[in-house]
């Protein structure tokens, strides 16, 4: 067994440990340095592994095939690595506000990191099981973390319960699809994915798999819980839910249905496009009379992650491609989105619309970081997000000659598109047009912060303007679909 | 020098100066004017040598010279800044520059004192300079710039007195009302194009001597829509109001612009493109009905119908600019009129005369204003005769030329457009009418404003015009009683006229060239004449005794008032315009606030928005609710797949 191929697992796994080990050394004033370190360690690891397993390659099992690393699998963890970063960088420079213990938060982000990269390699019912468990369990605590605010602790126990919820929901699914199918291995499955697309039992099971994923990537109907969530956990927190857990729930939907059940996936086209089309009319009409920027964005999150099962709804290799390079647009665009309001939250201690007038005087690279990150959002050329809605929108138009309903999806997805200008470009004019600021005192930034929004600044754009780099890299990684 | 680079110079140096004056010199107005004057000078002389070394090349007829620099280079679309030198252009060229020099010269004069001097040098250049254009361009693009140019550099004149709101809004209107004209000319550049693959004079004329049928059932649409440009700027019925109004500029730019040369260009283009409309008469179904009318025939009636409106016009009008500017309303449609009888030779023959004596009569008409402390009203002047000696001779002798008195100008050229609807009864009865009417309007004109006894204080410290201005006016006299003996007609039909291109006009020699019209179309010539003589009889009839008030509308009575009142074109278009402006305007507004603003924007964003807060609802914040909807949602989802 090569455990190489778990190397980022394990390098995780075990610098989450001695990082509590090493806490018990460290004095509480300079704990926040520690969390630098781990954020410089994990860029590393990120580095490391784009450099060794960006490419792709061949798929590569281990532990008798319930581990998988191909090219998927790649992607999502570079992701993943990614986001760890950027939300480590934004737990060290919000610390004080966290309180005590802050070692602890920065080893659960390492843990629940780990369970991510299990996740998009997991092949098997049980490795995807026990993946989820890592993050949502390690979430459950994140969420809560800031244990003297009450609003911190009520989104940890809405989360907590939901999710117990979900997993019930994805466990009894997983017994279900056992029970009819006699094995736990994607592998195993995808020999007999003909005969099984049509057990009705086995197509139980995996609608309540459907659904307990559903719940990770806050899509119709398991989209209540996001914006209570969002809004009252700590803003790292909601950061890391907003990207690594949505793209956690992304990775296992593409496993399962991309290659475990592919020909399930297929006769459930209305499933897919009516989840897609009202989680994007949903998320994007209740945003708009939204007044605070992390409730704003955890519909926004519901809207985007109707977008992402546009683009699975396809279930085609455009498609799935579409997916992979719309989610590393959302990520640097929701990241930047987030670390400004993470230096809102902390040094102005609130989010909402008043206190974004004036924010442009205040300090120029907030307001311009939000502007673009609201842009990209909304998907104007030439930024990340434009091209991810471009490339999603194309796949689905193409896979139109196979069935008009797609075409229907896409005027749903434009609809929404138009409705969240509303929203997204009310934010920008809160900023620059908005009326008499109380407070034009200058807003101080860390480098640190500083860096990460420039960062994520190029990503926006990069990924806008130069996007063949990466729309290549992603249609390599889904070249091994069963689709 | 070579005739290309003296054709390039002859177009440059009035723009040389534009720019010149514009950017540079605009402070010092003596500078200003002697750089103006200078340009259009140099490039008379220019022209004068062109022609020389044009006639010493010896071209034979329906060839021509032509320099070209590539502009446009499109696949299937190319237009060079070409210019074509023939006789045509060259006639052209000479009249334009040189009765420019002389209105340039007379304009130092006219405007001294004035504050803008310098910018109305400057706009004079400008227009020259579009002149030049227009007469030089080898094909229908760059002409169309030139047209447009010269529009441009018509407003800027026309509203040269820009705080009079009158003087605007006329030049608003000139410039919209060419805008139409315009904008039928440039449909009928693209439907040739579009047909032909070609704007270039030569090509277009070409494929059509090859294939008359070449342009199919647009032919006479074509040439009817071209046509149309002409009717914008050689004011053609029913585009005629804006000239009178034009005359709110300063004199010298109505004699230059809105008497001798921009107004012309619409006769010109007709000449140049003549090819144009010899096709026979075709036209799209959607038309049929014009079937058997030819572009020509259009032509020759909007002439007619403007020589005859306009000359009655000018029968009861009081301010001697706009006498002055409804004869020359019906001058050009005697052009316009013998092109479209398809002897353009004798339009544009007409047009060389006509801007000789109109200008002349311009400037003279100038020279009284001037001296009369710029009143205008002929029913205040009189007796000018001793007091403006040199004004009022010339004066004279413009009057009679454009009477068509032999053997001046005038006569010669009227004579040519009279002999070309020979053959067409109504158009040479209306002709005739046109040739008595103005000789009765031009002899009222003289009995009231010349002769007699002054009619008002301002005429008795009247004084002759200082020299700068009354020079112009002895060379202008001088033009318009001689150029019949030019040989211009002869130069013109070879190019132009029936059988074009068999040989060159005959050099006879003066008295045979004098008597000619009574060989070549006695008819004519004797109806003509006649017209005249009972014009002036009819005129000395009733104003012979100098009387204080106009006689003719206790005569005529209410047709008078519609003379008078120019047959209410104005109030008509104002009319009309207003009706289906505030018609458009009101459907506009409706669509506007209830179907846009009101059902497309409010009701879009209202709906939306309510449909958003309603959705809101769902978010309690209740932990209860949110776990019955995700298992409530989880049924549904179980239900709908696998029920």
């Amino acid at each position: 067994m090569n455990l190489t191929l778990l190397g980022p697992e394990l390098v995780l796994v075990l610098g989450g440990l001695a990082l509590l080990l090493v806490d018990l050394a460290v004095p509480a004033a300079r704990r926040h340095l520690l969390g630098y370190a781990t954020a410089g360690g994990v860029a590393l690891l990120c580095l490391y592994f784009v450099a060794n397993h960006g490419a792709g390659g061949a798929a590569a099992r281990a532990f008798g095939g319930m581990f998988v690393l191909d090219g998927v699998a790649s992607f999502f963890k570079a992701i993943f690595l990614l986001s760890g970063v950027v939300v480590l960088l934004l737990a060290a420079d919000s610390s004080p506000r966290l309180g005590g213990g802050i070692t602890e938060y920065y080893a659960l982000v390492l843990f629940a990191l780990a369970g991510m990269c299990l996740a998009a390699s997991a092949n098997d019912f049980s490795v995807m099981y026990v993946a989820l468990e890592l993050i949502t369990v390690t979430f459950y605590v994140l969420t809560s973390f800031e244990r003297s605010r009450a609003a911190s602790l009520e989104a940890g126990v809405k989360y907590l319960i939901l999710g117990a919820l979900s997993s019930g929901f994805l466990v009894y699914g997983i017994a279900l699809a056992f029970g009819a199918s006699g094995t736990m291995s994607f592998d195993e499955l995808a020999k007999h994915s003909p005969e099984l697309a049509s057990n009705r039992l086995f197509q139980l099971g995996v609608l309540m798999i459907f659904g307990g994923l559903s719940f990770k990537i806050a899509v119709f109907p398991f989209q209540v819980w996001a914006p209570d969530v969002y809004e009252g956990a700590p803003v790292p927190t909601t950061a890391f839910l907003a990207i690594g857990s949505k793209a956690a729930g992304v990775v296992l939907l593409v496993r399962l249905f991309g290659f475990a059940v592919p020909d399930l996936a297929l006769h459930w086209e209305p499933l897919w496009m009516t989840v897609a089309g009202v989680s994007i009319l949903y998320g994007s009409l209740c945003a708009i009379p939204q007044r605070g920027l992390r409730r704003l964005l955890g519909y926004s999150s519901i809207a985007n992650g109707g977008f992402v099962m546009v683009a699975l709804s396809t279930m085609s290799k455009a498609g799935s491609a579409a997916v992979l390079f719309y989610l590393a647009g959302y990520l640097f665009t929701v990241l930047a989105a987030f670390l400004v309001v993470g230096v809102l939250v902390h040094r102005v201690g609130k989010d909402d619309f008043s206190v974004l007038a004036g924010l442009h005087h205040r300090s120029p690279l907030l307001a311009a970081v939000l502007a673009a990150s609201m842009i990209s959002l909304a998907g104007v050329p030439p930024l990340a997000g434009f091209f991810g809605k471009f490339v999603v929108l194309r796949a689905v138009v193409e896979q139109g000659a196979a069935s008009h309903a797609y075409f229907w999806l896409a005027a749903v997805a434009i609809v929404g598109v138009v409705i969240s200008f509303w929203y997204y470009f009310g934010v920008i004019r809160a900023m620059y047009w908005g009326g008499d600021a109380p407070d034009l005192t200058p807003i101080p930034i860390s480098p640190t912060l500083r860096g990460a929004m420039i960062l994520c600044l190029g990503g926006i754009l990069c990924l806008g303007v130069f996007p063949s780099a990466i729309w290549e890299a992603a249609v390599a990684a889904v070249a091994g679909l069963g689709i | 020098m070579k005739p290309e680079t003296l054709a390039w110079i002859i177009l440059l140096l009035p723009l040389s100066s534009a720019v010149a004056i514009t950017l540079f010199t605009r402070r010092n107005a003596r500078l200003s004017a002697t750089l103006s004057v200078g340009a259009v000078g140099l490039s008379f002389l220019a022209s004068v040598l062109l022609a020389q070394s044009y006639a010493g090349l010896h071209v034979p007829d329906g060839e021509f010279v032509v320099t070209s620099v590539p502009w446009i280079a499109l696949e299937g679309f190319k237009v060079d800044l070409g210019l074509r030198v023939d006789p045509l252009s060259l006639t052209m060229l000479l009249v334009v520059t040189g009765v420019g020099f002389l209105i340039h010269v007379y304009s130092r004069g006219y405007m001294a004192g004035d504050p803008s001097y310098a910018r109305f040098f400057a706009s004079l250049s400008l227009f020259m300079f579009s002149m030049l254009g227009i007469v030089l361009s080898s094909n229908f693009a760059l002409m169309f710039v030139f047209w447009e140019l010269v529009g441009v550099s018509s407003y800027l004149l026309i509203g040269f007195w820009f705080e009079k709101p009158s003087a605007a809004d006329a030049a608003k209107k000139a410039f919209l009302t060419n805008r139409i004209g315009d904008f039928g000319f440039l449909l009928g550049i693209i439907m040739i194009w579009a047909v032909l693959g070609s704007v270039d004079f030569l090509d277009i004329q070409r494929s059509l001597a090859q294939d008359p049928a070449a342009l199919g059932r647009v032919a006479s649409l074509a040439g009817v829509l071209v046509f149309m440009g002409a009717m914008g700027k050689s004011a053609q019925f029913p585009l005629h109001v804006w000239l009178p109004d034009a005359m709110e500029g300063p004199t010298p730019v109505s004699a230059l612009i809105h008497a001798a040369t921009m107004v012309a260009a619409g006769v010109y283009m007709l000449a140049r493109s003549f090819f144009l409309f010899q096709l026979a008469s075709a036209w799209p179904n959607s038309l049929a009905f014009l079937q058997g009318i030819s572009a020509l025939d259009v032509i020759a009636w909007i002439g007619g119908i403007t020589a005859l409106l306009a000359a009655l016009m000018a029968v009861q009008q009081s301010d001697i600019k706009r006498i002055l500017a409804y004869s020359t309303l019906s001058q050009l449609g005697y052009m316009v009129m013998a092109v479209g009888c398809a002897r353009p030779d004798a339009g544009m023959y007409h047009l060389a005369t006509h801007a000789f004596f109109k200008a002349l009569l311009f400037l003279g008409a100038g020279s009284i204003i001037h001296a009369l402390h710029h009143e205008q009203d002929i029913w205040k002047m009189g007796g000018l005769a001793s007091r403006l000696p040199v004004t009022y001779w010339t004066f004279v002798a413009g009057t009679l030329a454009l009477c068509g008195v032999p053997p001046l100008s005038g006569f010669y050229s009227k004579d040519g457009i009279l002999a070309a609807t020979e053959s067409r009864p109504i158009l040479f009865g209306l002709a005739v009418l046109v040739a008595a009417l103005t000789a009765f309007y031009m002899a009222r004109l003289f009995f009231v404003a010349l002769r007699g006894a002054p009619r008002s204080h301002g005429v008795e410290h009247a004084h002759e015009s200082p020299g700068v201005m009354l020079w112009p006016l002895r060379l202008l006299a001088v033009a318009s009683v001689l150029a019949g003996f030019w040989g211009i007609d002869g130069a013109l039909r070879a190019v132009l006229g029936p059988g074009s291109g068999t040989g060159h006009g005959v050099d006879a020699g003066w008295l045979a060239t004098a008597l000619a019209p009574f060989g070549h179309a006695p008819m004519a010539a004797f109806m003509g004449l006649f017209a005249t003589v009972f014009g002036f009889v009819l005129a000395f009839s009733l104003y012979g005794n100098s009387p204080q008030e106009d006689p003719l509308p206790s005569k005529l009575g209410v047709f008078s008032e519609w003379m008078r009142d120019r047959f209410y074109f104005d109030e008509i278009y104002d009319f009309l315009i207003r009706v289906t402006h505030d018609a458009m305007a009101g459907l506009a507004d409706w669509v506007d606030r209830w179907l846009v603003g009101g059902l497309a924007v409010k009701g879009t964003a209202g709906s939306v928005d309510l449909a958003g807060r309603v959705l809101r609802l769902v978010q309690t914040g209740n932990l209860q609710t949110y776990a019955f909807l995700a298992a409530a949602g989880l049924v549904l989802v179980l239900w709908a797949m696998l029920a």
